[in-house]
Parts: structure tokens; C-alpha cells; sequence
């Protein structure tokens, strides 16, 4: 079930690679996380997020395990995996490619 | 089908899983709200609420997991599907194989299913037994009348037992006369085997006295046929040989007697324990009993041996030694002899499907070699190994379910040749089918080879560190494909050694020395109505006989109550024969002698020599004359030393002397593989004293067969109309008897040629694809110098220490595997040296074709061609 091409899904799939990539974190640190960086631009459903987790942890790019947060509260933790850090990179790229193109193409209209 | 998918992945972990990590989300989203200055109340209310629909979300992981599974086991199959379809060969030949395989076993397990594992139709059926003496007068175990009603007195191991007398013929006498099987049982007979009637009532102890009204209960066919399924049936009546009956009940359709024997009618046995107690008025019968829960069948047999040590007493004491007690299985008292050539037949076929299995997992290591580059391909792809092991698996066991469906068909044609040509001697065969249970079988021995060839390949995955694209001809690789066949070989063997034991036992059965000439004779069996009194029997074969001998084409005819070389026949105790001037009785029982009466031509028929005096003639037939002929064993045997001629003997210890007027010639009597056993002839008098109410006519005829029999049945039908006649060839009688052993022979010489078949197509597969593989070795050398014959030599050589091997592995199998077959051969020792020495040399032969074709290919190399490959 590799429906990375679909754009929406690519994306929430960057923003959680990326939020793993400095450390690991739970499923509500992740949607914390994505919403103050961007200024509360962006805001990451949980409805969409744990499916989306599920899937890449099946994929191999991640990989979960329990573990007891900073309140000492039991969480499940999620960490990249090798593949998941080869992923982001060419993830990280084919963005940045892609707004650039589409800025592009905005100015020009 | 989607709940079975769920639990196969462990599904209840991973929704508990799921649910603590939502919950685990919603306290701390509910912890920040509470930060943001909300009650608990709120603060949990609005996580929620901001969480969304939490059951959609558990859902959606859900198929997540479910979906990957699902798709990845469609996308393995589709792929294999498609790999499949992409080498046509391949796919074929790998089906082919597995089919028979698998097709071979599984109409080989459906017929001895029922003779091996199927439950007999009685509830808790591992309870049942039969019990009784066991002595050389009878093979199966028996009761005396006298001594069951003491048993069923004071027996510990039986929760419940009761007797039969024989199945025999008994006539409706109704508006249609109508011959039937009849057997008497005891009234507690259905209920030891825990069936219940249909209609009506069972029998109860009322019936069984012996003044009671008589009953009967019919068999479901018997209803259905003759009382066209009358749901009011019971309490009507029905006459049994002139006397009339109350019909009691009807019997289920899945009724069976123990012994498989056809009744259409029971009968109340009516056992009257006062005659009975007087041991000179006591009935043979079979006992059957259900055993106490928890009780074995040994134990049963200890606990009786108080009560058969006093039985025994009844014995005289010369014929102890010879009695035992018996209890064994009812299984076992309805399958006899047959278990052991199942378990044989069954291990052969399985044989064959190790054979095929052997070589399906050959060609798919072929095919891995082909397919390394794709494998390489897409390994760097990021396939895993333990993808591609799956992979491997899902195409193998693809391939096992497509050749077990094409085994079913192959199966059902098996099945359907089997039957045609078994002999009615093997229980139950009739009624194999392809029913579920068999399907079931088929279906996991698709699935099972599929796993198992299989499994070579994918152990073969190479690593994704290994030096990709290049072709490995790696030795292991290769090793493991030889022994493969060398296995196949070793099996094949096996086989074919067995195979050929029996055919030689088959072929010195079937040149037996007879003693007698059966060719050109035609036996004519007939038996009268029940009621019909000694006068009207000696009377009507008289008739019969006077009236055959008149017909055109019969050049010698003869009247005899039984016919050589088995079937019923009358026998005697041998120590039983009471010899004029002589003490009675030796040392035991001495065995049985068989003997006949017969009228004079009967020597003259069989063309059987008379030894010493002469043959009957018809002055003997007067009803005051007493003469009888011996056969030399039992000449031999009363006189030892002295001329028989003359000497007069009693059999049976009472009635007139009969006087020795002749000695015949030896007669198998005892079967095809017994010895000749001791036998008398008296002749048929002219008296009520030699009125039978079944006998055979002999004739020995210049016309066919055909038209014999129709001139016969035309004389019988103008005596009476109404009586059946059994006619047969005297060759006909006596090929029946080696029908089994002939069915035995065919079948697993059948399987050890498919399975040297396919050991050779091993062989040649192995051999054609290292002359493949070393195409451009082969090359060089030529370009080199080496001479035509020198390649073929170096392909065999590389053949022949494999095939070596197996056959030496074979040879030494053979030895062990052979010793089962002890007691189905006959005049052929199990280790013998000539049919192993020519079984090797055939397989070698097969070996040696099967690897000097593609050794001749290598030959043919075309040395440019093959070093500008690649």
C-alpha cells in the first residue's frame, strides 16, 4: 500500500519523518510539535496521524515500542528507522523540488 | 473469512495495542487542557472532542494491517501466478509430477481408508470385540452354544454382548417367491452394536424363547424394494420359508453386519440355554461383545481365562494344546488379512509422491538458477530474504494445489480402475469415493508437497551480500540436487523390488500344479428352496443329472456337493476318522480333512488320476454300498506302511464301514498357496442319505462355454423355473483365487514404474542442466582436443557415483523394506538375491539411458557456438 505519490499523504508522511528525525516521540508529542514549529499554521489530524504512523512503522521506516514519557505516563514512542532516515532525505528533496517548481509556476501565472 | 485473517495475525495484541496508545493520546491532550485552566471534566470531554472519531481510527489501523497482509499475499500470488504462466515447460512438467503424486496417493488412501482408519457405523466402535475359541478347526474365533450361555452368565470385561448364528439363504414364500439372506441373532445383537431401528421395535428377550411368535426385522433395501417404504410396516407379517413372521422393525440404511455379509432379514436366534447347556446339542456361533469403558481388549482376555479354562475342560484333553481364547477388535475380525496389504499399498504410493515431490523441488532449483538475476534484481530493489522466501513458498504451494486438482481428476480415474479390477474379496472397496473426507486429505497433501519442494529453493535465497548477477555454479547447490536423485533412485528401488517380488509370487501361484485339468469345464452350482425335503433333493439332481447327460456336447459329467480347489467344502477332524482294527483317537486334532461326495464321473471330468484300485462306478451308487476313495496324503497318512486297498474306516466315528475301493491323485483343496491337505470321496448313492439340497454339476464340454451354460440353464429351468443357477468356469474358479495377490502385483508394479519414471526424468534434469551449465567448459575442451567420446564420458562419469549411490542405498533399503512383504509372498523368499540383482540392473539401465542422452547432447557441442555464448 505505497500511496506516497498522493501529495497529501506524501506530506503528513515528511512532517512526521522530520519531527522523528531529531528525536523520537509519541503520537500527541508529534501533533505538539508540528503545530507550535509552524506557528500553528499546520495542524496534523489524529484521525489521519495514527493510521499514517501505522503504515510507515509496516513499511519499515519506523519503528515503535513502548516506553514512559517525562510525566511518567506510558506512551508509545516511535523512532526512525535506516530506511525511514533514506526515505526523508529523498522525500526532503523531492519537496523541496516540488514547491520550488510550483512557486515557479505560481509567479509565472 | 476476514475473522480468521484477523486472529492469524495476532490481531487481539494489536487492537489492545491501539486502544492504549489513543488513550494514552487523549490523557495527555486532556492533562494540557487541564494546564489551559479547564476542569477535568471538560479537559477530557474536549480531547475527546478534539481527538475525533476514535473508533474510525482504530478501524482504519486496523485494515492497515489486515490490507498489507491481504494484498501482499494477492500480489505473491498474482505474481507467482504470472511467473508461472512465463515458463509454460516448467509449469506443466511440475504439475504433471505433482498430480501423479498426489493423485496416486489420494486414490490409494480412499480405498483403504475405510479398511485402515475409517470408524466402522457403530457408536464408540474401538469398544466392540469379538471374542471366542480360537482353534485349527476354524480361522475365525468361535463360541459353543454351551459355553456362551455359562459366559453370559458370569463375564466381568463385557458391558454387553451377543451372538450370531451363519448368514444364510432363506425364501420368502409369499405371493413372489424370493431367495434371501437370513441371519439369526441374538435379541440383544443391535444393542451391543448401538444401532436402533428405524421403525419399529427391536428385538427383546421375548423374542428370543424359543416358543415366543416369531419375528423379524427387514433391511431398509428389503422395505424399500418389497414393501415399497410402508411407513405402517411393523406388525405386518411375511412368510420365511412356509412360516409366518411378524415383521418388529426396519433396520437403517447404514446397517451392516460385522462381517459385511448380506442379510435382508433378521431373525431371533432363540438360543434355549436348557438344550444348549448339554454340550452334544451346543451351536457353533460368533460372539461379538462391548467392551466395559477403559477396559482393552488383553485385559478382557485375562479376565475370561478363568471361564475358557473351564470350557476347556468340555475339550478332550488331545485338543486342548490346539485351543486358544481370541478377543480382538471387531475391525480387525472384518478386515483380516487385508490391513497388511493396505499399509503396503498405502506406503508405496506415498513413495511415488516423495519421488515427484523430489523432482518438482529439482526443477524449481533449476529454475532458481535461472532466475538468479531476477532474484539479484530484485533484491537490490530492496526485496528482503524473507520476502522472497515467501515468495518462493507462495509459487511452490501454487504449484502443489494445481497439481493436487489435476490429482483429483487423475485420482477419480485411478479409483474408478481400481474398482474394476479388485476382486470382491477386499472389503469395502466398492464403496470408495471422493467424498469430502477424501478431498480434505488431497487438499493438505497439495498443500504439504507444496511446502516440501519448496523449501529446498528457498533455502537457497542467497544473501543480499552475495556477489550478485554473476552465475554461481555453486557446487553445494548442485550437490544437493544430486542427492536428490540419488534418493529418488534409492526409493524407486525399493519399489521396484517389491513390485517385483510379488509379480514372481504372482507368476508361480498362477503355474501352481493343480492336479487337476480345468480347462473346457463348466460348473453349474444350484440350490433348492429351504423347505424342500431329502426325497424331492435326491430326486431332482437325479433328474437333473440323467437329463444333462442326455445334452449334445457334454462328453463327461459329474454331481458333486463341492468343488475344488476352495470353497465351501465338508471337512472332518482327522482323528475323527475311525480306522477298523485301530484304538480311536491320537494325539490331537490332527487337522481337518475335507471331503466330498461325488458321483462316479467326477474323477473322469477333472481328469484327476487314480493312484491305487479304481474309480467309483455305478454299482457303487446301490444303496446298500459303502465305498470310498482316499487322496494319497490322506492314504499316506492312516497307512503309513501298509497298502489302503481294502481297509475299511468310520468317519465320524459312528455310521456303517466304509471300504477303501481306490486312491486317488492329490487335488489342491487347501487354495492356490496351501498344501494339498488330506481329502475322501464317497460316492452319491441312490439314497436319501446322499440328498443335498445344494451341489454342483461338473461338465466337460466340447462347446464354448456360452452355449453350454444357456443349454444348462434351460434343463434347470424345466425341473423348476424358479431356482437360480450359479454358473462358472472351472478356470474362471480357480483365476478368482489369485485375484488379490494379482491386484496386489498390479498396483504397486503401476507405482514402482511411475516412481522409476520420474526418478529418471530426475536424472535427466540434473544431467541436462550441468551439460547446460558447463556448455562453454565443454567447449574449450573440444577447442583443445578432446575427442567426442571423451565429453560423453566426462557427462557420465559425473552420472555415475549418484547413481551408484542411490542404487546401493537402494539394495540395502530393500533388504528392510521388503521384510514387511513376508506374508504375501508365496514360493519367492523376501531377500532375493535374482530379483534384486535384475531390479538393479534395470533402474541402472533407466539411469544409464536417462543421463547418456544429454551426455550424446554435450557430445554434439559445437565448440564456436558455445565459446561465443555470452
Amino acid at each position: 500500500m505505497n500511496k506516497s505519490s498522493d501529495s497529501l499523504q506524501g506530506t503528513l508522511d515528511l512532517l512526521i519523518l522530520k519531527t522523528l528525525y531529531r528525536c523520537p516521540n509519541h503520537g500527541f508529542g508529534i501533533t505538539l510539535h508540528v503545530q507550535t514549529v509552524s506557528g500553528g499554521l499546520v495542524c496534523v489530524e489524529e484521525g489521519s496521524l495514527y493510521p499514517a504512523l501505522h503504515r510507515l512503522e509496516r513499511h519499515k521506516l519506523l519503528s515503535g515500542s513502548w516506553s514512559v514519557t517525562d510525566n511518567g505516563r506510558r506512551a508509545r514512542y516511535y523512532r526512525l528507522t535506516p530506511a525511514g532516515r533514506k526515505r526523508l532525505a529523498e522525500a526532503e528533496q523531492s519537496w523541496s523540488a516540488l514547491s520550488k517548481g510550483v512557486a515557479k509556476v505560481l509567479r509565472f501565472a | 473469512m476476514k475473522r480468521w485473517l484477523e486472529r492469524l495475525w495476532r490481531g487481539r495484541r494489536l487492537d489492545q495495542d491501539v486502544r492504549e496508545e489513543i488513550e494514552s493520546h487523549l490523557e495527555m491532550r486532556a492533562e494540557m487542557n487541564r494546564g489551559a485552566g479547564l476542569s477535568t471534566d471538560d479537559a477530557g470531554d474536549l480531547a475527546r472532542r478534539q481527538f475525533g472519531n476514535s473508533g474510525q481510527v482504530h478501524e482504519d489501523v486496523r485494515r492497515i494491517h489486515l490490507g498489507e497482509w491481504l494484498e501482499g499475499l494477492q500480489q505473491d500470488l498474482r505474481y507467482a501466478w504470472r511467473s508461472l504462466l512465463r515458463a509454460p515447460a516448467f509449469t506443466v512438467t511440475a504439475i504433471l509430477a505433482a498430480a501423479l503424486g498426489i493423485g496416486a496417493t489420494t486414490a490409494v488412501f480412499s480405498a483403504v481408508d475405510r479398511i485402515l482408519f475409517r470408524s466402522l457405523p457403530y457408536p464408540a466402535e474401538d469398544r466392540l470385540v469379538s471374542f471366542g475359541f480360537a482353534a485349527p478347526i476354524e480361522p475365525q474365533e468361535f463360541m459353543l452354544g454351551t459355553d456362551y450361555v455359562e459366559w453370559r452368565e458370569r463375564q466381568t470385561p463385557f458391558a454387553e454382548m451377543a451372538t450370531w448364528a451363519s448368514v444364510s439363504d432363506c425364501d420368502l414364500t409369499d405371493r413372489n417367491p424370493a431367495r434371501l439372506s437370513c441371519a439369526e441373532v441374538e435379541s440383544t445383537f443391535l444393542q451391543t452394536l448401538g444401532v436402533r431401528p428405524l421403525l419399529g421395535r427391536d428385538f427383546t428377550p421375548e423374542d428370543d424363547r424359543p416358543n415366543s411368535s416369531p419375528a423379524a426385522l427387514i433391511s431398509y433395501g428389503l422395505w424399500q424394494s418389497r414393501f415399497a417404504a410402508d411407513p405402517g410396516i411393523a406388525g405386518k407379517t411375511l412368510s420365511l420359508d412356509g412360516k409366518t413372521a411378524t415383521i418388529a422393525g426396519v433396520l437403517p440404511a447404514s446397517f451392516e453386519l460385522p462381517t459385511l455379509a448380506r442379510a435382508d432379514v433378521l431373525v431371533p436366534l432363540r438360543l434355549d440355554p436348557a438344550t444348549q447347556r448339554r454340550p452334544q446339542t451346543g451351536r457353533l456361533l460368533w460372539a461379538i461383545a462391548r467392551l466395559k469403558p477403559g477396559v482393552p481388549p488383553d485385559q478382557a482376555n485375562q479376565q475370561l481365562a478363568p471361564l475358557f479354562a473351564e470350557s476347556l475342560k468340555w475339550v478332550p484333553p488331545n485338543f486342548r494344546k490346539e485351543v486358544k481364547l481370541r478377543v480382538r477388535s471387531l475391525r480387525d475380525r472384518q478386515v483380516q488379512d487385508a490391513r497388511l496389504a493396505s499399509w503396503v499399498l498405502l506406503g508405496a504410493v506415498l513413495a511415488v509422491l516423495l519421488i515427484a515431490c523430489a523432482n518438482v523441488a529439482n526443477l524449481m532449483l533449476v529454475r532458481a538458477t535461472a532466475r538468479q538475476r531476477e532474484l539479484a534484481v530484485r533484491q537490490a530493489l530492496g526485496a528482503g530474504k524473507a520476502r522472497l522466501v515467501r515468495q518462493t513458498l507462495t509459487e511452490s504451494v501454487l504449484l502443489g494445489l494445481l497439481g493436487g486438482a489435476a490429482g483429483c481428476v487423475l485420482a477419480r480415474l485411478l479409483l474408478r480402475l481400481f474398482v474394476a479390477i479388485a476382486p470382491e474379496s477386499i472389503p469395502r472397496l466398492a464403496q470408495a469415493a471422493l467424498d469430502g473426507r477424501v478431498l480434505a486429505v488431497a487438499i493438505a497433501l497439495a498443500v504439504l508437497s507444496g511446502v516440501l519442494f519448496g523449501l529446498p529453493p528457498a533455502f537457497q535465497i542467497p544473501h543480499a551480500e552475495w556477489p550478485t548477477g554473476s552465475r554461481v555454479s555453486g557446487s553445494p547447490r548442485l550437490r544437493f540436487r544430486e542427492s536428490l536423485v540419488a534418493a529418488q533412485i534409492a526409493v524407486s528401488l525399493i519399489l521396484l523390488t517389491g513390485a517385483a517380488l510379488l509379480l514372481r509370487s504372482l507368476w508361480k501361484l498362477e503355474s501352481v500344479p493343480l492336479g487337476m485339468r480345468t480347462a473346457a469345464v463348466l460348473t453349474a452350482r444350484i440350490s433348492l428352496a429351504r423347505d424342500a425335503q431329502p426325497e424331492r433333493q435326491l430326486a431332482f439332481f437325479e433328474e437333473l443329472e440323467s437329463r444333462l447327460a442326455r445334452l449334445p456336447g457334454v462328453s463327461s459329467l459329474a454331481v458333486t456337493d463341492s468343488v475344488p480347489p476352495v470353497g465351501p467344502a465338508r471337512s472332518m477332524i482327522f482323528s475323527a476318522i475311525e480306522i477298523e482294527g485301530r484304538p480311536r483317537f491320537g494325539q490331537g486334532t490332527g487337522g481337518m480333512v475335507t471331503w466330498r461326495t461325488v458321483t462316479p464321473g467326477y474323477f473322469g471330468v477333472l481328469d484327476i488320476p487314480i493312484r491305487r484300485g479304481r474309480s467309483f462306478q455305478d454299482g457303487d451308487r446301490a444303496p446298500d454300498e459303502h465305498a470310498v476313495i482316499l487322496n494319497e496324503a490322506l492314504a499316506a497318512r492312516l497307512y503309513p506302511r501298509e497298502d489302503a486297498l481294502g481297509k475299511r474306516i468310520r468317519p465320524g466315528l459312528s455310521g456303517p464301514w466304509l471300504t477303501i475301493i481306490g486312491v486317488s491323485a492329490n487335488v489342491r483343496n487347501n487354495g492356490l498357496s496351501g498344501q494339498d491337505g488330506p481329502e475322501y470321496y464317497v460316492v452319491r448313492r441312490h439314497s436319501v442319505e446322499s440328498a443335498f439340497r445344494e451341489s454342483s454339476v461338473l461338465i466337460r464340454t466340447q462347446f464354448t462355454p456360452k452355449a453350454m451354460s444357456d443349454w444348462v440353464r434351460r434343463e434347470v429351468a424345466t425341473l423348476d423355473p424358479t431356482l437360480p443357477v450359479a454358473l462358472e468356469t472351472m478356470d474362471q474358479r480357480v483365476a478368482k483365487l489369485a485375484e488379490r495377490p494379482r491386484f496386489n502385483a498390479t498396483l504397486l508394479g503401476l507405482f514402482a514404474a511411475i516412481g522409476a519414471l520420474l526418478a529418471a526424468v530426475g536424472l535427466y534434469g540434473v544431467i541436462s542442466f550441468l551439460v547446460a551449465q558447463r556448455t562453454q567448459e565443454i567447449g574449450i575442451r573440444m577447442a583443445l582436443g578432446a575427442t567426442r567420446a571423451e565429453i560423453a564420458r566426462l557427462v557420465l562419469h559425473h552420472a555415475a557415483p549418484w547413481t551408484l549411490v542411490g542404487v546401493l542405498a537402494g539394495i540395502v533399503g530393500s533388504l528392510f523394506a521388503t521384510r514387511v512383504l513376508r506374508t504375501l509372498l508365496f514360493g519367492v523368499p523376501e531377500k532375493d538375491p535374482i530379483t534384486l540383482v535384475t531390479v538393479s540392473g534395470i533402474l541402472l539401465g533407466v539411469a544409464g539411458l536417462a543421463s547418456w542422452l544429454p551426455s550424446r547432447r554435450a557430445a554434439q557441442v559445437d565448440p564456436m557456438v558455445a565459446l561465443r555464448q555470452d
